[in-house]
């Protein structure tokens, strides 16, 4: 191999290891993997009712400021002290 | 000799190249990854622990999810193309409120279309960490996706399904949702004291137990100083209830949303009457079953008693 060829070998080889290179870490995903395709969308199981509420079901947000009866209970969670009123959503509005 | 090296050298550093070039093919075969849209854009340096930041949709048909919510809500669709999928950003204006996900269902296979909750947190390992050491199981694996975020999807100790999601954006700031967005999140659980319990140690929030007047358990998660979700016992004779989180849309009319569910496809499951704020709920179900719903709320000081 004559030096020019060589040259042109060597400039050759770095061309192919540089495409190959930045198609490796396209390629790499967000996590060290492979490139992530979606993972999303669950399908609850089939066959429950979602309605049927009685009266007095209340889920909803309160309107805020309500105090809460003093009273002792017990839960598995912490209870926000009986002083604190409860809150509600943002009153603020875009653009306000 | 030196002749000799040279060749093995040349042959080396060709199957080299050529190994790397086959790694360029294959990735390049690979499905790009889903640009989601940011979801504070502007980025914001909001982080708001446990508010519920994203919804999305798994149905069947995204051309009839699409026509549904679009004739209800006002929202428009901007398609991703996917190489697995289709997937549509529903767009109230000029944010995002929505993804809505198409997945086929196998012949046969029967499954129910659903919307999924996204909560915020700021780091999503750690959450899962908290979630698993306190009863909870993953569904699917923490993922990053560009402009995003990093999320996850877990059930939660009563059965729940639910996701965190670390925004790369930051949270959305902490606005009153116009019509057509996203107002109120409610789970509906076995034990809602130990579902709340099971939140709190996640996300830190304040929970207020409230009084009920049909003498199940109700309690209000708060973070920053606002309520974020309603934790409450599945109704006594529930005989096919399932563990679940429901959504509330916000609408100017409940009675209206419900009537124009129904004639784009839908089903109304429960009839619109008024809430604890004074303004009335119903929840309704997409052409493909979806529950979610629909909540009127007066900004004024005024407040309608109950009935």
């Amino acid at each position: 191999m004559t030096p020019f060829n060589r040259r042109i070998a060597v400039a050759g080889l770095a061309l192919l290891a540089a495409a190959g290179l930045s198609g490796c870490v396209a390629g790499i995903g967000y996590d060290g993997g492979v490139r992530a395709t979606y993972l999303g969308g669950y399908y609850e199981p089939y066959g429950y009712d979602y309605g049927g509420w009685q009266n007095g079901y209340r889920v909803g947000p309160p309107r805020g400021g309500e105090h809460r009866p003093d009273q002792a209970s017990t839960h598995a969670y912490r209870s926000a002290p009986h002083l604190h009123s409860v809150p509600s959503l943002p009153r603020r509005t875009r653009g306000h | 000799m030196i002749k000799h090296t040279r060749g093995r050298a040349l042959r080396a550093g060709l199957a080299f190249a050529g190994l790397l070039c086959l790694s360029t093919f294959l990735a390049a075969a690979q499905p790009a990854p889903l640009m989601l849209p940011p979801l504070a854009d502007p980025a914001s340096s909001e982080h708001h622990a446990g508010k519920a930041i994203w919804l999305e949709l798994v149905t069947p048909d995204l051309a009839v999810a699409e026509r549904f919510y679009g004739s209800l809500f006002g929202w428009s669709f901007h398609a991703l193309h996917n190489g697995d999928f289709e997937y549509a950003v529903a767009w109230l204006r000029d944010r995002p409120v929505a993804g809505l996900l198409q997945r086929e269902l196998k012949s046969g296979e029967r499954r129910q279309s659903a919307w999924l909750t996204f909560m915020a947190v700021r780091d999503v390992d750690a959450a899962a960490a908290v979630a698993l050491a306190h009863g909870a199981r993953i569904i699917t694996e923490a993922r990053t996706y560009p402009a995003r975020g990093r999320h996850a999807v877990f059930a939660d100790p009563e059965g729940a399904v639910f996701a965190v999601l670390a925004s790369q954006t930051g949270d959305p700031p902490d606005y009153l949702a116009e019509p057509g967005e996203w107002i109120w999140s409610s789970l509906q659980v076995p034990d809602a004291g130990a579902d709340a319990a099971f939140y709190q140690a996640l996300f830190g929030y304040d929970v207020y137990d409230l009084p009920s007047d049909d003498g199940l358990e109700h309690v209000i998660l708060s973070s920053d100083d606002y309520a974020r979700a309603s934790v409450n016992a599945l109704p006594v004779d529930a005989v096919h209830r399932h563990p679940h989180w429901l959504n509330f849309l916000r609408v100017t009319d409940a009675g209206d949303a419900a009537e124009r569910a129904v004639a784009a496809g839908g089903r109304v499951l429960v009839e619109p009457h008024a809430d604890r704020h004074g303004g009335r709920i119903a929840v309704i179900a997409d052409p493909a079953g979806a529950p979610l719903g629909v909540m009127e709320w007066n900004s004024s000081e005024s407040k309608e008693e109950p009935k």
